[in-house]
C-alpha cells in the first residue's frame, strides 16, 4: 500500500516537475513568474486532441503538438514580453497573466468549459513490478519525464545553445559581450517553456482531462516545486516536484483526498519559514 | 509600474517661494474638492428616478472590488510588495462576517469591524511568515496562502462548503438595512477608505514606506525598522480586504466555497490595481470598477470578457506601465506643472493670502 502510494506519487509529481522546470527556466533567464505556463499545457492538450480526431497516431500527435505549443511560446515571447523586456517583476508577471486571460478566453470560446475525456487512456490493469502494483500509465508517464529529463541535461551540458542559455542565465551583460544572442536565447527559452508544458498537457491529459482551468492547480503546484529550488536551480526543482507529488498522495491516501491541495501550501510555508533561499540554496543571490 | 514622482520638483531656481506655495495649496484643495464632489455624487445617486434595488446592490459588488484593490495598493502602490493572496483576506472577512451575524445575531457595523480585524489579524501572522520573502517568491507564498483558504473553505464541515452558509436579514444599529441602505453603507465606507489611504500615504508611515520602496538599504540607514512598518502595511491591507469581504457577505447574504473559494479573486484584485494605478488614490477605483463591471456586461460572453481582460491588461502595461489614472491624470499634472513654474518665475499672478497650511517639501 506505502510502496504503491509512492509510486502513484512520484508518478504525478514527475508530470509537476515539468511545469517546475519550465518555470524555473523561463524566471531564471527573463525574471518572468510565467503564468501563462499552464496554459501552453492546456493549449497543448486541446490541440492533442484536435490532431488525434482528425487520425493521426499519438507519436505524430506528440511531434505536432509539441512544434505547436513550442512556437505558441515563441510567440508570446515576440508579441508580448520582447517589448517590456525591460520591465521590473510585477510588470512582467502581470503582462504573462494577460496572456494567461487570452489563452484562457480563446480556449472557453472554442472549445467551451466543460470538460473533455481524452481520447488516448492508459490500460488500467495493474502490472506487478518488484512485488508493487502499479499501472501502465503511471509506468509510461514517469518514462517519458525521465527521457525529457535526460534531454534537458545533454542540452544544457552539450549543446552550444543549451550552455549559451546557461550563461544567459548566469549574467545576461557578460553573455552579450562574448557574443551570445541574448534576444535569441530568451526566445528559445520561451520555445523551452512551450515544449516543456506540451509534454506536460499531452501526459496529464488522460488524467485530469481536457478543459480550460485543468491546469491552474497543477501550476500552482509547479510554482511551489520551483520555489523548493529557489527559482533557480533545475535539480531542486525536480525534487520539489517529486516530494510534493509523494506527499500530498500521502495526504490524500491516509488523511482524505480533500487535503491533496492544502499539502502543497503547507511545504511551501515550511520551507519558505526554514530555507527562503529555496532546498538547495541559490548560487548567486540575485537583487530582484 | 511605480510612479515616483507625482508632483516633481521644479527645475528652474523659484524666486517667488510664497506664490509657488499659495499654488500649491490650492492645487491641494481643488483635488480634495473633486474627491468629495464626487463621493457626493456618489451619495446622490438614489435620488435619481429609475434607480432599483438590484443597481444599488449592484453598485455595492462593485465597491467590494474596489476596495479589496484599494487594500492591495497600500502593498503594491506604496509599499512595493506584491501579493496573490488577497482573495484569502477577502474570503476571511467575508466568513467572519457571515458567521457572527449567523450565529450571534450581530450587527452591521460590528460585523464588518470583525471582518476587517479577523482578517488583518490572520495577515500580521502571515506577514510573520511571508516577509522574509522578496519580490516573486512572495507572490507564490501568497498565492498558496489564498488556495490554503480555499481548501479550508471548501472541506471543513463548519464553513459549510459549496452549499453556503445563508446570513439573515441584517440590521445596522438597530435599523433594518435594505439594497438601498447596503450602497450607501458601501459609499461610506469607500469614503472612509479613499480618506484613510489618503493620510496614510500622507503620514510617517507612509513616507517610511515609500522609502523602503524606493531606496531600501537607504531607507533602513535612516532608522526606519523594514519588518516592523512592512508587517503594518500587511496587516492594514489584509484587513481592508477583508472589510470588502465582510461587505460583500453582508450585501449578498451568501457565502459559499463557490464563491470564495475561488483563487482567481486574488488575481483580479491585482489586475484592478495595475490597470488603474496602485500608488495613486483614484487608481484602484477606476481599475476596480473595470474588473467588476467587465464580467457583467459581458455576461453572456464570459470567455470573451476573458480575452477584453487580458488584451486590456496587457496593453496597458505595455502604454500605460503607471495604469490608467497616470495617463488621465498626466495632461493636468502637466498645466499645473506649468503654473507652478511661471508661479515660481514671478509670472503668474498668484492671489497673495498667507498659506494656512505650510505644503512646502510635501509631495
Amino acid at each position: 500500500m506505502l510502496s504503491q502510494q509512492i509510486i502513484s506519487g512520484l508518478a504525478t509529481g514527475s508530470l509537476y516537475a515539468l511545469t517546475a522546470i519550465a518555470v524555473v527556466v523561463v524566471f531564471r533567464n527573463t525574471r518572468t513568474i510565467n503564468v501563462a505556463q499552464g496554459d501552453f499545457s492546456m493549449l497543448a492538450a486541446f490541440f492533442a486532441v484536435l490532431f488525434l480526431k482528425s487520425g493521426m497516431n499519438y507519436y505524430a500527435t506528440i511531434a505536432m503538438t509539441v512544434a505547436a505549443t513550442m512556437l505558441l511560446g515563441i510567440v508570446v515571447e515576440r508579441l508580448v514580453m520582447r517589448p517590456i523586456a525591460d520591465s521590473d517583476w510585477l510588470t512582467l508577471f502581470t503582462a504573462t497573466l494577460g496572456v494567461y486571460y487570452i489563452m484562457h478566453g480563446v480556449a472557453g470560446w472554442i472549445w467551451g468549459r466543460d470538460t473533455k475525456a481524452f481520447p488516448v487512456t492508459f490500460d488500467p490493469t495493474p502490472i506487478k513490478l518488484f512485488g508493487t502494483i502499479v499501472s501502465e500509465g503511471h509506468l509510461i508517464n514517469m518514462a517519458w519525464a525521465a527521457a525529457i529529463g535526460v534531454v534537458l541535461f545533454v542540452f544544457f551540458k552539450f549543446t552550444k545553445q543549451g550552455i549559451a542559455m546557461r550563461a544567459v542565465t548566469d549574467d545576461p551583460e557578460t553573455a552579450k559581450l562574448m557574443g551570445i544572442p541574448v534576444r535569441f536565447i530568451v526566445m528559445l527559452t520561451w520555445g523551452m517553456a512551450g515544449f516543456l508544458g506540451a509534454f506536460a498537457g499531452i501526459l496529464i491529459a488522460p488524467i485530469l482531462y481536457v478543459s480550460p482551468q485543468m491546469m491552474d492547480e497543477v501550476l500552482i503546484k509547479g510554482y511551489v516545486a520551483a520555489v523548493f529550488g529557489g527559482l533557480y536551480s533545475i535539480p531542486g526543482a525536480i525534487v520539489g516536484a517529486l516530494m510534493i507529488g509523494v506527499a500530498e498522495n500521502l495526504a490524500g491516501g491516509y488523511l482524505g483526498s480533500h487535503y491533496k491541495t492544502a499539502t502543497a501550501f503547507v511545504m511551501i510555508v515550511a520551507l519558505l519559514a526554514l530555507r527562503p533561499q529555496g532546498l538547495f540554496g541559490i548560487q548567486k543571490r540575485r537583487e530582484i | 509600474m511605480v510612479n515616483k514622482n507625482p508632483a516633481g520638483s521644479l527645475s528652474a531656481p523659484v524666486r517667488d517661494r510664497a506664490a509657488v506655495a499659495t499654488l500649491k495649496a490650492k492645487f491641494q484643495v481643488q483635488n480634495v474638492a473633486l474627491v468629495v464632489a464626487f463621493f457626493v455624487a456618489l451619495l446622490l445617486v438614489p435620488l435619481i428616478p429609475g434607480f432599483k434595488g438590484w443597481m444599488a446592490s449592484q453598485a455595492a459588488l462593485v465597491v467590494v472590488y474596489i476596495l479589496a484593490a484599494q487594500g492591495l495598493s497600500i502593498l503594491t502602490g506604496y509599499t512595493g510588495l506584491v501579493s496573490v493572496g488577497h482573495g484569502g483576506f477577502l474570503a476571511i472577512g467575508a466568513y467572519t462576517a457571515a458567521l457572527l451575524v449567523k450565529h450571534a445575531n450581530a450587527d452591521i457595523v460590528l460585523s464588518l469591524i470583525a471582518g476587517a480585524a479577523m482578517a488583518g489579524v490572520i495577515g500580521m501572522l502571515m506577514a510573520l511568515v511571508f516577509l522574509r520573502l522578496a519580490g516573486p517568491f512572495l507572490a507564490i507564498g501568497t498565492l498558496g496562502f489564498a488556495f490554503f483558504v480555499g481548501t479550508v473553505v471548501n472541506n471543513v464541515k463548519f464553513f459549510e462548503g459549496r452549499e453556503g452558509i445563508s446570513v439573515p436579514a441584517n440590521h445596522a444599529l438597530g435599523l433594518p438595512v435594505g439594497d438601498i441602505g447596503f450602497y450607501y453603507i458601501s459609499i461610506i465606507l469607500l469614503a472612509l477608505v479613499t480618506l484613510f489611504i489618503y493620510s496614510l500615504v500622507r503620514s510617517s508611515v507612509g513616507r517610511a514606506l515609500k522609502g523602503l520602496r524606493d531606496a531600501e538599504k537607504a531607507a533602513q540607514s535612516c532608522g526606519v525598522n523594514r519588518l516592523l512598518y512592512r508587517t503594518l502595511a500587511f496587516t492594514i491591507s489584509a484587513a481592508i480586504t477583508g472589510l470588502a469581504g465582510a461587505l460583500s457577505a453582508l450585501t449578498t447574504r451568501y457565502v459559499s466555497a463557490e464563491v470564495f473559494g475561488d483563487i482567481w479573486y486574488s488575481v483580479d484584485f491585482l489586475v484592478a490595481a495595475v490597470v488603474g494605478g496602485s500608488a495613486m488614490l483614484m487608481g484602484p477605483i477606476v481599475g476596480g470598477i473595470f474588473v467588476a463591471m467587465l464580467p457583467f456586461f459581458l455576461e453572456k460572453l464570459a470567455d470573451f470578457a476573458f480575452i477584453l481582460k487580458g488584451v486590456a491588461l496587457i496593453a496597458v502595461l505595455m502604454f500605460a506601465p503607471a495604469g490608467v489614472c497616470d495617463v488621465i491624470a498626466r495632461p493636468f499634472r502637466a498645466w499645473r506643472r506649468r503654473r507652478l513654474e511661471r508661479a515660481a518665475a514671478g509670472e503668474e499672478p498668484v492671489r497673495r493670502e498667507p498659506p494656512v497650511v505650510a505644503l512646502e517639501g510635501k509631495s
